[in-house]
């Protein structure tokens, strides 16, 4: 359990971090989000120990990262943005140092880098020098490299940033199933990458904290207003008109166009009985309008913003 | 600290810098020892400090990555965020340095060994420059590490602690240019002559007080000083000390 008391982190006259407080409980996986510069790294750097805050407290586990450092840096396992690897070191020298560093004793040592090694799946290249790695391999290197010392809670910043689709879902059900025995804190800008493997997610904006909510509430909030993406063969002018007239459309707005299809991006309000979506489909086949493309728009990370700052 | 130590110990002979250093030290080493072999009178006494000149050389090459290149790669953050201590980082970091210094070294104890061999000398003297030796590698070791520890750049870092070597080498001659430049000044504005050079002279032993080479110049002949060595050392620990500050401070700055 880590709880995050007031904190806040100075630069000069900017406030990187300017009074979060949030708690993580034990076994869950809590979202850290927030748009490039919110302050998310500094916040898991100053959680992790590697800086201090101007003021504020965090308490892992009970013990203090400044009064306590050694006992709560045993408690945590962190990922930093770029994972601290030597590239002149194999994978097995490299697990053997940070057991080293965490001081995990040589007769548990062996046993537990089996387990880790065989749960991140990196045996395959175990011997290799880490300087040869691709991406998705380093950064499990990294992930093995947080779990050393059996720490309870695991800090990921970013863990699936510049992999690739096959490794992003690789790392997601890694995450997905570490769960089940630690508490862990993934920092990432990509929302559904959040949803997709946290309990709740804690989103921050110029550092300070723009909300705490579980995903199901959260995606309760944003489903106030959703958007639509509508492809087909027509008129524009006409489409947009017609479209604009059903019951349920809040508003319409030409995304695309030229001589054979319209597009438009269409915002609807939910809270109408009717789905929007099946007048659309009716009003497209009365008008012989031949449907290309129709789809629901994700709401992106700014628009949870602007929702979640406007109320 | 025995885990930092083994890392950067083993992390020389991974990348070619050890090898660079171990062959610049036995190319110099064999070539001072071949000559006085091949001129008929060893002394290895005088070899070991000829060795001393190229502290100016191989302490830059064999200290420069050492923290400039964890902050470089991003792996300073296991020392922060890592159960073990600053101190620790600082001590096992020296110390790999000075180990290799240690096994460069090894060439001497060969020549040594040869000259017994060959019914040589090896005497007090001798053991007293040695020990002076890695006295005074420790403290430009320290240098070389605080020199790593201010930058994330290992050229920097290397022009850094070879200027700082090679100040402390030239304290000798610092203090005589500055005693006399000092001098001068002073009666060119006036001073009476007298004064003037007597604040000429005050300026240069105080300089040249800090000169390490004067200081165990007597070791040579079997005249050993503790308080020369000790001094050596300050000087050492107060290197590693500001290098733990300048390592500590990163965590709190606010700039």
């Amino acid at each position: 359990m880590i709880e995050i008391n007031n904190l806040v982190k100075r630069y000069g006259d900017k406030k990187a971090v300017n009074g979060i407080s949030f708690t993580v409980n034990d076994d869950e996986v809590l979202g850290f989000l927030g748009p490039n510069g919110a302050g998310k790294s500094t916040t898991m750097n100053i959680i992790t120990g590697y800086l201090s805050s101007t003021s504020g407290t965090v308490k892992v586990n009970g013990h203090d990262i400044l009064e306590e450092p050694e006992l709560a840096k045993k408690e945590i396992g962190y990922l930093p943005e770029n994972p601290p690897l030597y590239n002149d070191m194999t994978v097995a020298e490299y697990l053997d140092f940070v057991c080293d560093l965490k001081g995990v004793s040589r007769d548990k040592r062996k046993k537990q880098l089996e387990r880790i090694v065989s749960l991140v799946r990196i045996s395959e290249v175990y011997n290799r020098l880490i300087g040869n790695l691709s991406k998705g391999y380093k950064q499990r290197v990294g992930i093995a490299q947080a779990m050393v010392g059996n720490p309870s809670i695991l800090i990921l910043d970013e863990p699936t940033v510049g992999l690739d689709p096959n490794q992003i879902i690789e790392i997601r059900k890694l995450i997905k199933s570490l769960a089940k025995s630690h508490s862990i804190i993934i920092s990432s800008h990509i929302l559904s990458e959040i949803q997709e493997v946290a309990d709740r997610v804690v989103i921050i904006n110029k550092g300070k904290v723009a909300a705490v909510d579980t995903i199901s509430d959260l995606s309760k909030r944003l489903s106030g207003q959703s958007k639509l993406l509508l492809t087909f063969k027509g008129p524009l002018k006409e489409g947009l008109a017609k479209i604009r007239a059903l019951p349920g459309v809040q508003s319409a707005t030409p995304r695309l166009t030229d001589n054979t299809m319209s597009q438009l991006e269409i915002s609807i309000v939910n809270d109408n009985s009717a789905d929007v979506r099946t007048s659309i489909f009716y009003l497209m086949a009365k008008e012989s309008w031949p449907i290309l493309e129709f789809r629901s728009l994700d709401p992106s990370l700014e628009e949870v913003f602007l929702n979640i700052t406007a109320r | 600290m025995y885990a930092i130590f083994k890392r950067e110990f083993l992390s020389y002979f991974r990348s070619p810098v050890g090898y660079v250093a171990i062959s610049i030290f036995s190319f110099l080493a064999g070539f001072i020892f071949y000559s006085q072999f091949a001129g008929g009178s060893v002394n290895i006494g005088s070899e070991v400090i000829s060795l001393r000149s190229f502290f100016v050389i191989i302490v830059p090459i064999i200290t420069m990555g050492l923290l400039a290149e964890d902050k470089k790669r991003g792996t300073e953050i296991l020392y922060y965020t890592t159960p073990v201590s600053l101190f620790s980082v600082v001590a096992g970091k020296v110390l790999a340095a000075f180990a290799l210094y240690a096994v460069m070294f090894l060439n001497v104890v060969i020549h040594i060994i040869v000259t017994l061999a060959c019914g040589g000398v090896f005497g007090v003297g001798a053991v007293g420059t040695i020990i002076v030796f890695f006295f005074m590698a420790f403290m430009f070791i320290s240098m070389g590490l605080f020199a790593s520890a201010i930058t994330d750049n290992q050229i920097v870092s290397a022009i850094v602690a070879f200027i700082f070597i090679l100040i402390t080498q030239l304290l000798s001659v610092i203090g005589d240019y500055t005693g006399t430049a000092v001098t001068s000044v002073a009666s060119a504005i006036g001073v009476n002559s007298e004064s003037a050079s007597a604040v000429g002279t005050a300026i240069r032993s105080a300089i040249s007080w800090l000169d390490p080479f004067a200081k165990t110049q007597d070791f040579r002949l079997g005249v050993f000083s503790v308080s020369a060595l000790f001094f050596l050392l300050c000087i050492g620990i107060l290197f590693l000390y500001m290098t733990y500050r300048v390592l500590e401070k990163k965590r709190w700055s606010q700039a």
